[in-house]
């Protein structure tokens, strides 16, 4: 053990300058996983918050029917098992508010939320005027209010609105608001007034359409918990309940997708920093062949090398990662400065600040030593091979024959990778793709090497020296074409490929919130009024808005093949009871698509025939219903009977055309009473924008605007947090992957040391070993670019297809890009590293020193 | 103490089967003297790296004390370096990135020797090499890198001192120096050495010579036989 320890430290103590690209390596990937587990972590706690702020809690527990005994009592007793829970009961619904003063317009349809002292649990109000939001604004019949409504009802500040029976002074205007649900549907403006006053309104009565909600606070690693222990105990209740982290929420799926990259690229990163490890200790092994024989001569098991330099990779993998964490840090401490200009966050939003959390530190210094180990094992394995006969016959070379010990790197190795990959990148999936990627580049990257090697023997007898030297130098004995292949082929392939999967994902994030998703909703717009809205608009407006034709239903029962359901009892069961907004039309939407069945064609031709009805996959999945199945509807109080014709697929995700679980044909509903929508893209100017809100509301009184141009907005922040992270990351990804790929190439070096020592000895000048130089490495630069250029298109293509799901775009200029960058910097680094070597005096060189 | 039976040694070159040991016998005793002499090539250095137990025989059996040391591994073999032999080598083998103190120590340490220091500041002091032990090989002359190598080679006190043209790489003077040092260390410790040499005059200061021809031993007595070494 004392042997081993002296030695260790005599080791470090002479190779240190050799071993610093080792450290390098290590730090800084260690470095990049421990900055981007932290940003990731910090972008999603701001995410988290702003998703919480979406819903106001962390889980929400939803009822549209008075809790019952039961329910009330199974919620009671679940939140009591919590160890640490707060919670606050809210009541939403759609009612009519009307001026107190008699002589002003009409009443409107309001979105009325009641609500208790605590709420929110998450996010703030943001108040006309900058006032704080206090609870005080509702008690004793207060009421808080969107500013649509002030135009709408010709009200402002200190007016009364007559909501149910009681009148409420409306004490304050609301600019932004927390727990107002991401991609509900709205019927009008909303009005927030104090819980305890819903009761006296007399409008929470028997029959009357609420929806009664629990938030409900507790810590984050409670809370899955707490929904898998609600919904089944809650099973029989039709009581929904879901956390802000909702997975059906696409804002869910576009963080989970930014985590799963994030996590991949310092994976990348590591993989990179290995490679640099993997190529030190090779070189570091070669140059120590003739100690570590010395040491087995002198009595040295086996044992107790491998022990000596396995401590040194575990001492110098412990460093570089503690370097790595510095390093981060010093990072994380500049990165707000640099990017507070895309990062800014509104007032009442949570500030981003990026800082090393501790978890990331952990996981980080294990991932360094881990790979340190995982790296340099198989190198390092070469140490045992060594024979102490090498020094009476020198020029014995370690055998190359594979025994079980290699085998058995080689198979930790790949398993290690492997999981490290899944680890990081949080899906079996990914790891296997990335992994498997770099075995496929890693052997064709060796193939080519191999018969890159036996062509240039041929190529080198045709031309002059230097180039004649510089090419027969790739294919001598002990040459480092396969090694500079592999390490610079790999890296390439790395970096290039997250390039193009950062290019693909900031593509797909524009595309889901695009440019022109609509951003105002118009609701309760007559029969006789649709020709003078679309008018009116179109006069305002760039295009012509289309309006859709909206009815309410319920499924009332289900006469099919599979399943029959006679009750609304039996339907709610199936998780389909609640009141549907449900439209007519004879065209699929851009984002619809018919997955069975087949769409009409036109419209039914005469009120004799069957109805026909559409529905949305996942009430096809729930109801188990099958082609020629019959749905019941009690639309208006009045019972309807369709038939499914088809059964469409509605991308959620694009959100302007809206979307509909039932679609009806035309032809059936047209003559009951309906309204009509429109989704519209609305003037950005804010007094612009108001302009058009009141002289619409002026001009048709009972429409209202509902503007979702904040909510827009927030979605369009947080999508930008996640471009600017992906960016920065692609930043550091090839910063740090060029440096290793210098390093690789510098490691080199010392093998070249003595032989241009004696080429100077024998008359070649600085210049031409320089040209040597350059004509080798940037040969090995084209052919590794190249490769890694390639291969890093399949991981693209894999990893956009399969991975992240989103549509791929391949890049070429990327990919030449990447090529010609790899070229320049192996060529470049070749020559530069070996600077000293081209102007060093030869007799140092050749006595060893 | 060294006991040979039929060692031979054949390796392949190119195609073709070259023996570089013929089949040989030898016996030698504690405390004995031997030299092996021969042209290149005539397989002197291989056959001390059998007995180190560096290679292993073709045909025949090598026995250490007793120990048959062709059946042992790697590991078994270092251990039995570590304890019973020391080795000095033409061209040195120091560790560069040591100094002479630590390439003395390494023996020591690998033994588990307690007090690895001090024998280590004893033993560069016996070669006179005190001054110079935290010098590292490549400040030291090839006579002072050849006493270090002794040095570290007596480290364990082995009872078998094997060298490999220990002057081959030297001066006159330097040689004549280390001869002495060898010399000295048999006579006092009665350690048994086997010394390979091109050196007529150092080889005949042995107890017998092996004079090795073509692979073959033949075992003659030195002129000067039962006159005082060098």
């Amino acid at each position: 053990m004392r042997f081993v320890f002296c030695m260790v430290l005599r080791e470090l103590r002479a190779s240190w300058r050799r071993l610093l690209f080792f450290f390098m390596c290590v730090a800084v990937g260690v470095g990049t996983v421990v900055a981007l587990r932290s940003t990731i972590q910090s972008v999603a706690l701001a995410m988290a918050s702003e998703t919480r702020a979406l819903t106001a809690a962390d889980v929400t527990i939803e009822s549209e029917q008075p809790w019952s005994e039961v329910a009330l009592s199974i919620i009671n007793d679940t939140l009591a098992e919590e160890p640490e829970v707060e919670r606050t009961a809210s009541v939403e619904m759609t009612t009519m508010a009307r001026p107190e003063d008699e002589s002003k317009a009409v009443a409107r349809v309001v979105e009325l939320r009641a609500v208790e002292a605590a709420f929110p649990f998450y996010g703030t109000f943001v108040l006309d005027g900058g006032h704080d939001y206090r609870h005080a604004h509702l008690s004793g019949g207060g009421a808080l209010v969107r500013p649509e409504l002030l135009a709408q009802l010709g009200v402002t500040v200190g007016d009364n609105v007559v909501i149910g029976e009681i009148a409420f002074e409306i004490r304050g205007v609301i600019l932004q608001e927390p727990g107002g649900q991401l991609g509900a549907f709205s019927f009008g403006p909303r009005v927030l007034i104090d819980r305890a006053d819903l009761i006296s309104t007399g409008l929470l009565g028997p029959g009357v359409r609420a929806e009664r909600q629990f938030l409900v606070r507790v810590p984050e690693e409670r809370i899955a918990t707490l929904v898998t222990r609600l919904r089944e105990r809650l099973g029989e209740e039709f009581i929904r309940v879901r956390s802000y982290r909702n997975t059906e929420d696409r804002l869910a799926r576009n963080l989970s997708r930014a985590e799963n990259y994030l996590s991949l690229v310092g994976f990348v990163i590591v993989m990179l920093g290995g490679i640099g490890v993997w190529s030190v200790t090779r070189v570091f092994v070669q140059q120590r062949i003739r100690s570590v024989a010395i040491l087995k001569c002198l009595g040295a098991t086996n044992r107790q090398v491998l022990a000596i330099y396995v401590t040194q990779v575990l001492v110098l993998g412990l460093l570089g990662s503690m370097l790595g964490v510095a390093l981060a840090g010093g990072l994380l401490a500049f990165l707000p400065g640099s990017l507070s200009e895309s990062v800014t966050m509104p007032v009442g939003m949570a500030e981003l600040s990026y800082r090393l959390t501790i978890s990331a530190v952990v996981q980080g210094v294990g991932v360094g030593i881990f790979v340190s180990l995982l790296f340099a094992l198989g190198p390092l394995l070469e140490v045992s091979t060594i024979k102490p006969l090498s020094l009476l016959r020198w020029g014995l070379v370690p055998t190359t024959s594979w025994d079980w010990k290699q085998i058995a790197v080689v198979v930790a190795l790949v398993v290690g990778l492997i999981t490290l990959a899944s680890w990081q990148a949080a899906s079996w999936e990914a790891g296997l793709w990335v992994c498997g990627g770099f075995a496929v580049v890693a052997v064709v990257l060796h193939l080519a090497g191999q018969a890159f090697t036996q062509v240039i023997q041929w190529v080198g007898a045709r031309v002059r020296f230097p180039v004649q030297y510089a090419v027969l130098n790739l294919a001598r004995p002990g040459n480092q074409t396969r090694v500079i292949l592999l390490a610079v082929g790999l890296g390439s392939f790395l970096i290039i490929g997250i390039h193009s999967v950062q290019a693909n994902l900031v593509n797909a994030f524009a595309l889901e919130v695009r440019e022109d998703s609509p951003d105002m909703f118009l609701i309760d717009i007559q029969q006789n009024q649709a020709d003078g809205v679309i008018a009116f608009l179109s006069e305002r407006l760039d295009s012509v808005p289309s309006l859709l034709p909206v009815l309410r239903a319920r499924v009332t029962g289900v006469t099919g093949q599979q399943t029959t359901i006679t009750s609304v009892a039996g339907v709610r069961r199936r998780g389909v009871g609640r009141e549907y907004t449900v439209t007519y039309r004879d065209r699929l939407e851009a984002n619809e698509r018919v997955v069975e069945g087949a769409f009409w064609e036109g419209r039914l031709s005469n009120q004799e025939e069957v109805f026909e009805v559409s529905v949305e996959e996942s009430v096809r999945d729930r109801l188990q219903l099958m082609i020629g199945d019959v749905l019941r509807f009690d639309i208006l109080g009045r019972e309807i009977s369709a038939t499914v014709s088809s059964v469409r697929a509605v991308d959620w995700d694009d959100s302007r055309s809206g979307g509909f679980m039932f679609l009806f044909r035309p032809g059936a509903l047209e003559d009951a009473p309906h309204t009509f929508i429109s989704f519209i893209q609305g003037p950005t100017e804010s007094v612009t924008r108001a302009t058009l809100q009141r002289e619409l509301v002026d001009r048709f009184p009972n429409v209202s605007a509902i503007d979702g141009l904040e909510i827009l907005r927030t979605f369009r922040r947080m999508l930008d947090y996640a471009t600017v992270a992906i960016s920065a990351v692609g930043g550091i990804a090839f910063f740090s992957g060029g440096l290793i790929l210098a390093g690789s190439v510098a490691m080199t070096k010392y093998q070249r040391l003595y032989e241009t020592a004696i080429l100077k000895t024998l008359g070649a000048t600085s210049r031409s070993i320089a040209l040597m130089l350059a004509v080798e490495y940037c040969t090995l630069g084209a052919v590794a670019g190249l490769i890694g250029s390639f291969g890093a298109l399949g991981l693209t293509w894999g990893l956009t297809k399969f991975l992240l799901e989103i549509h791929w775009v391949p890049l070429p200029s990327a990919n030449l890009a990447g090529f010609a960058f790899t070229l320049f910097t192996v060529g470049v680094l070749g020559v530069t590293a070996n600077w000293d070597v081209l102007w060093a005096k030869p007799l140092r060189m050749l006595r060893g020193d | 103490m060294i006991k040979l039976r039929n060692v031979s040694k054949t390796v392949m070159s190119g195609s073709e089967n070259l023996t570089i040991v013929q089949p040989l016998d030898l016996a030698v005793e504690a405390g004995d003297y031997v030299s092996i002499v021969g042209p290149s090539g005539s397989g002197k250095s291989t056959l001390l790296g059998l007995i180190a137990g560096l290679d292993l025989p073709t045909t025949g059996e090598i026995r250490i004390d007793g120990v048959e040391i062709t059946t042992l591994d790697e590991d078994e073999l270092a251990e039995l370096r570590g304890r019973k032999i020391g080795f000095v080598f033409q061209f040195f083998h120091l560790v560069p990135s040591l100094t002479a103190f630590e390439n003395v120590s390494i023996p020591l340490e690998i033994g588990r020797v307690k007090s690895a220091n001090a024998r280590a500041e004893t033993l560069l002091a016996e070669v006179g090499l005190e001054d110079r032990a935290h010098h590292y090989p490549s400040q030291l002359s090839g006579g002072e890198q050849q006493r270090v190598a002794i040095a570290r080679a007596l480290a364990n006190e082995p009872p078998i001192l094997l060298a490999d043209e220990p002057t081959g790489n030297l001066d006159s003077g330097s040689g004549r120096q280390i001869v002495d040092l060898v010399h000295r260390v048999q006579r006092s410790r009665g350690t048994t050495v086997i010394l390979v040499t091109h050196d007529i005059e150092l080889a005949g200061s042995a107890d017998y010579i092996l004079r090795m021809r073509d692979g073959k031993a033949e075992r003659v007595e030195p002129k000067n036989s039962g006159q005082e070494g060098v």
